[in-house]
């Protein structure tokens, strides 16, 4: 589970204080998939740092499960980035394995599970493949392969398929909720784009444009097993549809405002 | 698989092409040299010719006066190599992971390595005698500034992407030491490694030749003083030899650490 309390976000800048998110609260139930929308600048990306543990907290309080985060990276957590961050001096067997090579697992055991990772985001036969062999789909699947083998409770993904075309991003998100049905981790996902959020999630949070704020959150009650591309054919997912864009869009409003006034 | 193949051919026959090419570019210029020297077109007193520099250094080899000269410049570029790259990458290391030593030693790293090497040799000498030490000295003077400036921006470049998702996973700091900022800086002192087998022979020859009995450097400083261009000729070819041995070698250590890397198109 992941409680956010009244969490505020400050960073001084030259030109003076900037507040990149104020107040901010929202709870994921153990087990959900939500997802948080927002304009671009509205502070998802250090929402998630902050649960992450990797940028220190203004004000407010972010627990998980039991223990609050504070002073560094919290255990059991997975975090896929938006841009790849896999190391381009290890193959990508070597890169799945990382996690358990660096919780010291034995050697054969180690292997075998990255063998097992890499076939299951259907990269069988990929093993020895630097990154920079890999097309940005591949790298993609390795990056979600090297946060799920240690089975961190806690996933948190930021826009991690904006950079992918079409076709790959509809194929990785569903392939994403075969291999979260699975697990079952509790997710928080970021991203600018509705469609994917709904298609997704249990549940939609909407941030205000910067300093984010919670705006609204709506439940997605459509039924799982998801096929992406096929439930937005469904008219619960337009008439969901209309019903949040009318939030984002005057937020996505003030944000392009701001944007081009500067 | 049958394009594959015809691919392959090809590139042994390009590669077959310039290899030869690249031998007969050299027997013209030799034969040319040796002709022109003959006919009196080009003055074998000041480029001698190469049939002489032949005998001279089949007459180095064969009578070892050579081997006594060539075992002291490696010695003075290999000891300086090793003593500049240890040195470059703890300080460069140390500086990195404490920013205010590194504020507080900036400008004088600066200016040392702003002020020309070579006015530094006599120093040296004077300082540490004609003998190994200071040419091993003139070398690590060279070598450390490089190494050191590579380890240092190889280690305060890293992508904070990289850093952030090891951390994520539960990484410590050894393991980003290990994983990450080691393989980085590495990449980096590699590049600048055979810049610096350069700059070792460069430091032992000078080093040699401004005051020294023995090494390269010093056959071609006595061959000058004896107006022997025979002599600096050959000494000089027993050195491009040795620095293109070298530098063939640490080309090959390089490729085999460098694998992962994208081939430039």
């Amino acid at each position: 589970m992941i409680t956010v309390e009244r969490v505020t976000q400050t960073f001084e800048t030259p030109a003076g204080e900037f507040t990149a998110v104020r107040d901010v609260s929202f709870r994921v139930s153990a087990g959900r998939f939500v997802s948080l929308v927002g304009p671009s600048g509205c502070g998802k990306t250090t929402l998630l740092g902050m649960i992450a543990g990797l940028l220190p907290v203004s004000a407010g309080r972010i627990v998980l499960g039991d223990r609050p985060v504070s002073g560094g990276v919290p255990p059991d957590i997975g975090y896929l980035f938006q841009r790849d961050a896999l190391l381009p001096w290890k193959t990508a067997l070597q890169n799945v394995a990382l996690p358990l090579t660096i919780r010291g697992r034995p050697a054969g055991e180690t292997r075998a599970r990255a063998v097992e990772w890499l076939r299951r985001v259907g990269l069988a036969g990929f093993e020895s493949y630097y990154p920079h062999q890999l097309s940005g789909g591949m790298r993609k699947r390795v990056s979600l392969a090297t946060t799920l083998i240690y089975g961190p409770s806690v996933l948190l993904m930021d826009e991690p398929f904006s950079a992918l075309d079409v076709q790959t991003r509809n194929l990785m998100e569903n392939e994403l909720l075969e291999l979260w049905a699975e697990t079952r981790n509790t997710v928080l996902f970021i991203t600018h784009d509705l469609e994917e959020a709904i298609a997704l999630s249990d549940e939609v949070i909407v941030l205000t444009a910067g300093p984010g704020r919670v705006k609204a959150s709506y439940p997605i009650p459509l039924p799982r097993p998801r096929n992406v591309i096929e439930i937005r054919f469904r008219e619960e997912f337009t008439r969901l549809y209309e019903q949040i864009w009318k939030d984002l869009r005057d937020e996505v409003q003030a944000s392009y405002a701001r944007a081009t006034r500067l | 698989m049958k394009s594959r193949r015809a691919t392959h051919a090809r590139r042994a026959s390009e590669r077959l092409r310039l290899t030869v090419g690249r031998a007969l570019l050299l027997a013209a210029i030799v034969v040319a040299w040796e002709l022109g020297a003959r006919a009196g077109v080009i003055d074998p007193y000041f480029v001698s010719r190469p049939s002489r520099l032949a005998q001279t250094m089949a007459g180095w080899f064969a009578g070892g006066f050579i081997y006594r000269h060539i075992w002291a410049t490696v010695q003075e570029a290999v000891i300086g190599l090793a003593v500049g790259i240890v040195g470059g990458v703890l300080v460069g290391m140390v500086f990195a992971f404490f920013p205010f030593l590194s504020g507080l030693f900036h400008p004088l790293i600066v200016v040392f390595n702003a002020t020309p090497r070579i006015a530094l040799a006599p120093l040296f000498i004077v300082w540490l005698g004609i003998g190994l030490t200071s040419k091993v000295a003139m070398v690590v003077s060279l070598v450390f500034f490089i190494i050191f400036f590579s380890t240092y921006a190889g280690l305060r470049d890293v992508d904070v992407n990289l850093i952030n998702h090891v951390r994520v996973m539960g990484g410590t700091r050894r393991d980003l030491m290990r994983h990450v900022l080691l393989p980085s800086a590495l990449t980096w002192i590699f590049a600048s490694l055979r810049a610096c087998v350069g700059f070792a022979v460069i430091g032992a020859i000078i080093g040699e030749y401004l005051g020294a009995d023995r090494g390269i450097g010093w056959i071609v400083q006595y061959g000058e003083s004896m107006f022997d261009s025979n002599m600096v000729i050959a000494g000089l070819l027993v050195l491009m030899v040795f620095v293109a041995t070298l530098d063939g070698s640490l080309g090959w250590l390089e490729r085999r650490f460098s694998h992962w890397k994208q081939k430039p198109l």
